[in-house]
């Protein structure tokens, strides 16, 4: 049954995921009308940098709730991988490389620690990385000896707070930073035209061509138009690098590997992919091992931003990457979600702080606000999931 | 696998069962081979006998339908056959040749696809993901999607199966379409074999309709099919053969025209041991 899909075939094809782009863009024209410096060229990068961390975590984390998990583990697991960094490279004097392996080596660690009660004990999640969010925090007091460590300076402080510019030159714009986002632009182009040919030999629905053509032109506009204000500012910040390389590379692993297909098999009915021959358990352990690399990552982004480790670092955490991933669509069952939900949902999350900060408002109010967003989002699934089961 | 029978080790040899007879009693001979034969299968569960003495045997391209009443057994020989239970006792032959079905998954390397009562589908995941959960095609690492759904739609076009599309997840499709997605998942596999426990029981009319027309395309597909009902009606529909469990043992061979009265009578026990039918 091959044919064109219209519009409004595409725009409900994919309800949850579209409706809450759809919120994204209409938050952020909320605030840059009420704020004229929110789109400014700093603040853009400003937002990206702030919160490049929590989405660094939502990756994980959205992976996780998928698999029907929860892990409160990571905010404590960022402060103990910075606190382990931060020992290695600014009291042992190791170079900066030496603090980086030391803080991935102790995150999966700890991830595989935790993904052994999980999988191959079968203790639930939520009281395993419970324990484990008391445990890390313990740990990174011990390490740290209750005083914070700083400054780390040098090309540990450039991970998180250094830019990829001048590379090319250019005249009071980055040409570097213009040129890897066209590449990606270009990319992102092929692969959909790729797609949508895959599509029509194995005579799937796809849109129509000049709805096609104006869908890349509309993202491609909006990239170039980011990268614009990018190239603007400071360059390409190292952290957005870092990010594209996840995101990307965790999509992929989401969507189109075996293990990923597990991981929603396994979160959608356990007893199922049993029977199906999933290997439950093995899948269980990578993923909570996983999230302990990310957090390792995590921690490493924000410790260099910080420049120093803090015994209090990374509180919290955990409940703002929980967060993004359901405000980006993940069910709270599992066997739901997306990667790209879940930055979304952590941008939603981002810019909505950025965005109160800069019109000063009051942080108690703030905090009010992002916990009505969260129960909303939440309810909205909900809400689509009880209009599907009526359908049925 | 081996070739060596099944036996309860306190049997001495010369109690095996015999062998398979070319063709089942009080039927015109088939020429085809029996895909399945079972003969004199055996099993206790404690004191309580589940299956006694029971032998049932399916063709290339046949329907025998199992039908029996409640705790007649008739779940319990479907996991025996589906490797999830072991016998006692009794001989189990596939295309002939003596087999031992260790596990669900040797029966599964074996041929044999087993459909149990309660559907083994992922609901939030599309047909395609269900119909190769565990077994995915892989190219370079990543899963080959392009193959998978044309494999998909192939085993769906077989079956004549009504879903409006492979990449609708199940928890949108009837009860009905998840049936035929766990029908068309057994096909994946290129089984010999296919047993359905209960497909029918919570379907409407026209859904089960639906499911009898795959159950003929299995058919039609060279499959033999065991499908275990206790819903009459549809059985009669289907089966070429009926064959009636009570108390755990063989209660009587019938043709699909055989009169309800000595169907029913069968399986009550009004009649004991007849080759009333067919």
């Amino acid at each position: 049954m091959t044919g064109i899909a219209n519009v409004w075939e595409l725009a409900t094809r994919n309800m949850r995921q579209s409706g809450i782009a759809v919120a994204f863009v209409a938050i952020v024209a909320l605030f840059s009308v009420l704020n004229s410096n929110f789109l400014s060229p700093g603040n853009i990068t400003n937002i990206v940098l702030q919160y490049s961390y929590i989405l660094i975590l939502a990756i994980g984390m959205v992976l996780v709730i998928i698999g029907g998990h929860i892990d409160l583990s990571v905010g404590s697991l960022v402060a103990l991988t910075g606190a382990v960094a931060a020992v290695v490279v600014i009291k042992g004097g190791q170079p900066w490389w030496v603090g980086v392996l030391a803080a991935i080596g102790v995150g999966l660690l700890a991830g595989a620690w935790q993904g052994f009660w999980v999988a191959y004990v079968g203790i639930p999640a939520f009281i395993v990385t419970l324990a484990g969010m008391l445990l890390f925090r313990g740990l990174t007091w011990v390490v740290l000896d209750s005083i914070s460590l700083s400054p780390f300076g040098g090309t540990y402080y450039q991970i998180a707070n250094g830019f990829q510019n001048g590379l090319l030159g250019g005249m009071g714009f980055d040409v570097f930073t213009l040129v890897i986002f066209a590449i990606a632009v270009v990319g992102y182009a092929v692969m959909q035209w790729r797609s949508r040919m895959a599509k029509l030999r194995y005579q799937q629905v796809v849109e129509s061509l000049p709805l096609f053509v104006v869908k890349i032109v509309i993202v491609a506009a909006i990239v170039m138009w980011f990268a614009w204000q990018l190239a603007h500012s400071r360059g390409l910040p190292n952290v957005l690098i870092l990010l594209a390389i996840l995101i990307i590379g965790y999509s992929v692993i989401a969507q189109r590997s075996v293990f990923g297909r597990h991981i929603y098999a396994i979160g959608g009915n356990l007893h199922a992919a049993q029977l199906s021959g999933v290997k439950v358990k093995t899948v269980n352990f990578w993923v909570m091992a996983n999230m302990g690399f990310l957090s390792a990552v995590a921690g490493i982004v924000y410790s260099s931003r910080m420049n120093g480790a803090q015994p209090g670092a990374g509180n919290m955490f955990e409940l703002d990457a929980i967060a993004a991933c359901f405000i980006g669509g993940a069910a709270v069952t599992g066997g739901v979600g997306r990667v790209t939900g879940a930055m979304i949902g952590g941008l939603i999350m981002a810019v909505m702080s950025n965005g109160m900060q800069l019109m000063g408002v009051d942080q108690s109010v703030q905090q009010v606000v992002k916990g009505l967003v969260l129960l909303l989002a939440v309810a909205f699934d909900v809400y689509n999931k009880k209009r599907a089961g009526v359908a049925r | 696998m081996t070739n060596r029978p099944l036996t309860h080790p306190a049997h001495p040899p010369a109690a095996l069962p015999p062998p398979c007879p070319p063709s089942p009693p009080g039927q015109p001979p088939l020429p085809r081979t029996p895909v399945l034969c079972l003969q004199g299968i055996t099993k206790r569960f404690g004191a309580v006998e589940a299956l006694l003495d029971v032998s049932v045997q399916v063709h290339e391209g046949e329907v025998v339908g199992l039908v029996g009443d409640n705790a007649a057994g008739k779940s319990t020989l479907a996991k025996v056959i589906a490797g999830a239970l072991q016998p006692d006792t009794g001989l189990i032959e596939l295309g002939g040749e003596p087999v031992q079905i260790g596990s669900p998954s040797s029966a599964h390397a074996l041929g044999i696809a087993t459909v149990f009562q309660d559907l083994a589908l992922c609901e939030n995941l599309d047909v395609t993901a269900n119909l190769f959960l565990g077994r995915e095609l892989k190219r370079s690492g990543l899963m080959h999607d392009g193959q998978m759904e044309a494999h998909t739609r192939s085993v769906l076009h077989d079956l004549r199966a009504n879903i409006p599309s492979i990449h609708t997840p199940l928890n949108q499709l009837s009860a009905g379409q998840r049936q035929a997605v766990a029908i068309a998942r057994t096909l994946i596999g290129r089984p010999r074999l296919v047993v359905l426990d209960e497909p029918t029981s919570s379907l409407s009319v026209a859904q089960t309709a639906e499911v009898l027309t795959h159950i003929e395309r299995l058919r039609d597909l060279g499959l033999g099919v065991i499908f275990i009902s206790h819903n009459l009606t549809d059985v009669r529909a289907v089966a070429d053969r009926i064959e009636v469990l009570r108390h755990g043992q063989n209660n009587g061979t019938f043709g699909p025209d055989a009169a309800q009265s000595d169907l029913i009578g069968a399986i009550t026990g009004a009649t004991r041991f007849g080759g009333l039918g067919g």
